[in-house]
C-alpha cells in the first residue's frame, strides 16, 4: 500500500487481539517487529512499497501468543491499543508494545493476502476465503 | 658448498644494491615532487624499499651467522646427510584484502567537519620476499579499506609466516605537512576549529604516535633517511600462518597501533578480511614418476597392467604410456594417493626377489589395494622414498593437500586513472579526439562505466551513474553517492569477477534471517521458524527484489563483520552476502541471483553452516544475543574472531545505535 505522506491510508485489516503471557519478569508477545521511521525502508523484506516505514512483523514465534491471536509474518501493524504506527520510530513502536502495565495489545494489522481475499470474495460470491473471521475485516478509512 | 653460499651472498648483495638504488631514486623524486598524489606514492616506495633494505640486510646477517655457526658444528658432527626430511615448498597467495572501518555514524552520515583522508597501503612479508599493494586514499565516504591485488609468495615452507603490515599516512588536503611554516602553522591551528588544529598540529609531528605506542612490536620501519614530504606510520599488523589458509575469505584480527590522537589514525574495525591460499609443490607438479606394474588385488592373479604412474597431487596417475602424459590424454585409471591410504611393502617375492609396494585405500567402505611391482630394487627403494615424501608433505601442509586451492595470477592491467574529487559527469569524461564524434553519447558513457568497472577500488562511484539507471527513475531523485564495496566473492561463480555486485535483495534476506533481539529478555527464543520455508507463500517479494535489484538508491553502506562471515559462506548461493555495490551498470550476473533466493530455502533447514548465526535460522538457535541485521555479531563462531567481552558490549551498543541497520526487535 502505497501511501504519500497526509494522504489517508485505505487499507483492509485485521484486528488482532493478543493477551501477553507472563514469563518471568517480563510480559512477551511472541514476535519481532521491524521498521520505523527511523530505519532504511529498503530492508524490509516485507513492504511492496519500499518507501513504507511503517512497523512489520518480522518474525512469530511458534505457538506464541501472537501466533495463536492469528499475527502472521509479513504483517505491517497499523495501530496498537488505539495508537497510531504508522509514523513512529522503531523504538517507541517497541515501547507501544511491551507497556508493563497493560495485558493485552489489540493490534490493527494489514497484510497483502486480507486485500485479495476480500477483492475475491466480492468478486466470486459464494466461495469462502479462510483469512481470519470475516467480521473482522472491515474497510478503513 | 661454499660456492653455492658465495652466490646466494652475491645475489643478496645484489638485491640489496638494487634496492638503495631504488631508494635513492625515491628520495629524489619525494623531493622534486609538487603533486600530493605523487608525494604519497613516493614515500609509499621508499617504505617498501626500506624496509626490503632491512629484509636483506638481515637475512644476510642470518647466513652469515649460519656460516660461522657450520664450520663450528663441523668438526663435531658427522659429515653424513641430514637425515631430516624437509616438506616441499608451496606458493602462498593472498589476494582480497579487506579492512573495514568503523566511522562513527555522524561523521558517516551528517559528514560532519572537514573530510579527513588517509593514503593507505598494505606491505606483505613472507620469509624474505616483501610486497607492498597499491595505495588507496581514504575518507569517511568509505566503510572498508580494499585492495585488489593478488600477491604471490613462491618459495614458501609450511611453517611460513605472512606478515600484513597496514601503513597510512594523513593526507590532508591542504595542509602538506611539511610545507607550512611553522609559525603561520600555529597561527593556523589556533584559528581553525579545535579538531583541525588538532590534526594540524599532530601532523607536523608524526613522531609521537608511532613506535613508542606500538608494545613492543617492532614494525618493519627502518629509520628512513628524513626527506621532507609525507611520511607513512605503521597502524595496524597481523601475522597469518599455515592455520589461516582456507579456500574462502576469512576473518583475522589485526593489531592497531596508534590511537585517536595520531594523524595518520583511521577508526579501524579491527579485523582483515582476505583470501590466503597454498599451493604446495607436491599438488601441482609431479614428485615423482617411472613405469610401473600394476595389479588389483581380487582382480585377475595374473594380469598386471604395464603403466606409466606420475605421482601428484592426491592421485598415481598411471597411463598407459609415457607420451601420455604430455599429450594429456586421460590416464588409464588413477591410484588415491591422500590420508587414507596405507602403503606398505610386501614381503619379497620368492620368485623375482624384488619386494612389491601394496597400496590400500578405503572406497566408500571397501578396501582396494593395488600391487605396484618395479623392476629393480633400486626403484622400489626410490617409490617408496617418494611415497613417504609425498605423505610428510601433506602432514606439513594440512589442510592445503586436500585439495588443489586455485591461485590467479594477478594480470597486467591498464593503469588506473586517479579518480577526480569531484563526481560530476563532465569532470569524468574523456572524450578523446580519436573518437568519432558522432558516436553517441552512451557509447562513450558505457566505455566508462566499464573503465570504472575495472578500476574503482575506492568504491565511489559518480552520482550521475544513477541517473542513466532505466530500472528506477526514482533514483535519480537521491543525491547522495553511492558507496560501492568490494564483495567477498562467491564460490559459487567459476570465473571470479572481482567485483560482481551482489544484488541487494539479498539483503532482505538477511535481515528476515536474523537472530532475535532481546531488549527485553536475554533469554534465549524459543525455537524460531524457518523464515524460508514461510516464503513459500509469499513469492512476491522475491521477484519484487529482482525487480527493484538494480536501484542503487535500494543500497546502504554494508560494513563490519557481517560482511567477513557472510562471505566465508560456501555454497549457499549468497555468494558475497551482505556487501554491496552500486550496481550502476548490472552486468549480466546478475541474472544469476535470482537462483539463490530459490535454493536456500529448502536448504536453511538443514544447513549446517552454523558458524553464521546472523543469517541462517537453524545458527539461530545456538544464542547470540545483538538485535538488528546487520550489527556486528560478536557472539558466533569460528570465521569471526572473537573480539574482547568490553569491546563486544561496545560493539553491540554501537550497532542498536547505529542507524544503518535495519533493527528488529522481539516484544
Amino acid at each position: 500500500m502505497t501511501s504519500m505522506p497526509g494522504q489517508p491510508v485505505t487499507a483492509v485489516v485485521q484486528r488482532i487481539e493478543i493477551q501477553k503471557l507472563r514469563q518471568a519478569d517480563n510480559l512477551i508477545l511472541g514476535f519481532s517487529i521491524g521498521g520505523g521511521i527511523d530505519q532504511d525502508p529498503g530492508q524490509n523484506p516485507f513492504s511492496k512499497d519500499k518507501t513504507d516505514k511503517g512497523i512489520y512483523v518480522t518474525r512469530i514465534t511458534p505457538e506464541g501468543p501472537a501466533h495463536e491471536a492469528g499475527l502472521r509474518m509479513g504483517d505491517k501493524i497499523l495501530q496498537v491499543n488505539g495508537w497510531d504506527m504508522t509514523m513512529m520510530t522503531h523504538d517507541q513502536a517497541r515501547k507501544r508494545l511491551t507497556k508493563k502495565n497493560e495485558d493485552v495489545v489489540r493490534l490493527l494489522v494489514t497484510r497483502k493476502s486480507l486485500e485479495e481475499a476480500v477483492k475475491q470474495s466480492m468478486g466470486s460470491g459464494p466461495r469462502q476465503e479462510h483469512c481470519g473471521t470475516p467480521s473482522n475485516h472491515k474497510l478503513m478509512h | 658448498m661454499n660456492n653455492s653460499k658465495n652466490q646466494r651472498d652475491s645475489d643478496i648483495q645484489k638485491k640489496i644494491d638494487h634496492e638503495i638504488r631504488m631508494r635513492d631514486g625515491a628520495c629524489k623524486l619525494l623531493a622534486a615532487c609538487s603533486q600530493k598524489d605523487q608525494a604519497l606514492e613516493a614515500a609509499k616506495s621508499l617504505q617498501t624499499c626500506s624496509t626490503r633494505i632491512m629484509a636483506y640486510m638481515s637475512e644476510l646477517q642470518r647466513m652469515k651467522e649460519a656460516q660461522v655457526m657450520q664450520k663450528v658444528t663441523r668438526r663435531s658432527s658427522d659429515a653424513g646427510p641430514m637425515d631430516d626430511r624437509h616438506p616441499c615448498k608451496g606458493k602462498v597467495a593472498i589476494s582480497d584484502l579487506r579492512i573495514p572501518l568503523m566511522w562513527k555514524d555522524t561523521e558517516y552520515f551528517k559528514n560532519k567537519g572537514e573530510l579527513h583522508r588517509c593514503a593507505v597501503f598494505c606491505l606483505l612479508q613472507l620469509g624474505g620476499e616483501i610486497f607492498d599493494t597499491d595505495m588507496v586514499i581514504v575518507d569517511r565516504t568509505l566503510t572498508d579499506i580494499c585492495f585488489d591485488n593478488t600477491i604471490v609468495f613462491n618459495e614458501a615452507s609450511p611453517g611460513f609466516e605472512l606478515r600484513v603490515e597496514l601503513y597510512s599516512c594523513c593526507s590532508e588536503d591542504d595542509y602538506s605537512a611539511g610545507s607550512t611554516p611553522r609559525k603561520l602553522a600555529s597561527k593556523l591551528s589556533s584559528s581553525l576549529g579545535r579538531s583541525a588544529g588538532k590534526k594540524l598540529r599532530s601532523a607536523m609531528e608524526p613522531g609521537p604516535c608511532s613506535p613508542v605506542s606500538n608494545g613492543g612490536a617492532a614494525p618493519l620501519l627502518l629509520p628512513v633517511p628524513s626527506v621532507p614530504g609525507p611520511k607513512y606510520h605503521l597502524l595496524a599488523h597481523t601475522t597469518l600462518s599455515l592455520s589461516h589458509v582456507q579456500d574462502s575469505f576469512r576473518t583475522h584480527d589485526l593489531t592497531i597501533s596508534g590511537n585517536e590522537e595520531c594523524s595518520y589514525w583511521l577508526p579501524l574495525y579491527g579485523s582483515m578480511c582476505c583470501r590466503l591460499a597454498a599451493q604446495p609443490q607436491c599438488m601441482t607438479q609431479q614428485m615423482m614418476s617411472g613405469c610401473l606394474k600394476v595389479k588389483q588385488l581380487g582382480g585377475d592373479p595374473q594380469s598386471s597392467t604395464e603403466v606409466y604412474a606420475v605421482l601428484k597431487g592426491t592421485s598415481l596417475f598411471c597411463y598407459h604410456r609415457q607420451e601420455d602424459v604430455e599429450a594429456n590424454v586421460e590416464p588409464a585409471f588413477t591410484i588415491a594417493i591422500n590420508k587414507e591410504t596405507r602403503i606398505r611393502a610386501s614381503e619379497k617375492d620368492p620368485h623375482s626377489k624384488v619386494q612389491n609396494i601394496c597400496i590400500s585405500n578405503q572406497y566408500g567402505g571397501e578396501e582396494v589395494t593395488h600391487t605396484l611391482t618395479t623392476d629393480s630394487r633400486e626403484d622400489t627403494h626410490r617409490w617408496m622414498e617418494a611415497f613417504w615424501q609425498h605423505f610428510y608433505d601433506m602432514s606439513q601442509w594440512k589442510q592445503c593437500c586436500d585439495d588443489l586451492m586455485k591461485i590467479e595470477l594477478p594480470s597486467p592491467r591498464k593503469p588506473a586513472p586517479v579518480t577526480p574529487k569531484q563526481g560530476s559527469l563532465y569532470h569524468e569524461m574523456v572524450i578523446e579526439s580519436s573518437d568519432d564524434l558522432s558516436s553517441t553519447v552512451s557509447d562513450i558513457l558505457a566505455r566508462r562505466m566499464q573503465e570504472l568497472e575495472l578500476r574503482s577500488q575506492l568504491g565511489t562511484s559518480p552520482t550521475w551513474m544513477s541517473v542513466f539507471d532505466e530500472n528506477n527513475p526514482k533514483s535519480a531523485g537521491r543525491p547522495r553517492p553511492c558507496t560501492s564495496r568490494l564483495s567477498g566473492h562467491s564460490p559459487c561463480t567459476p570465473h571470479r569477477l572481482p567485483r560482481s555486485p551482489v544484488i541487494p535483495h539479498r539483503c532482505p534476506q538477511l535481515g528476515l534471517l536474523s537472530s532475535d533481539a532481546s531488549l527485553t529478555s536475554d533469554s534465549d527464543s524459543h525455537c524460531s521458524t524457518s523464515p524460508c520455508s514461510q516464503r513459500h507463500g509469499w513469492p512476491e517479494p522475491s521477484s519484487n527484489f529482482s525487480l527493484l535489484s538494480s536501484s542503487p538508491s535500494r543500497l546502504r553502506p554494508r560494513t563490519l563483520s557481517l560482511d567477513a562471515k557472510l562471505s566465508t559462506l560456501r555454497g549457499r548461493g549468497y555468494g558475497a552476502g551482505g556487501t554491496f555495490q552500486c550496481p550502476c551498470q548490472p552486468p549480466p550476473s546478475s541474472l544469476l541471483t535470482p537462483l539463490p533466493i530459490s535454493s536456500c530455502s529448502p536448504r536453511s533447514q538443514r544447513s549446517t553452516q552454523t558458524t553464521l548465526s546472523c543469517s541462517s535460522s537453524t545458527s539461530s538457535n545456538s544464542s547470540s544475543n545483538s538485535e538488528g541485521s546487520h550489527s556486528p555479531e560478536s557472539s558466533e563462531g569460528a570465521p569471526f574472531s572473537r573480539p574482547s567481552p568490553a569491546r563486544r558490549s561496545l560493539r553491540n551498543l554501537r550497532a542498536r545505535l547505529d542507524p544503518r541497520n535495519w533493527l528488529q526487535s522481539q516484544v
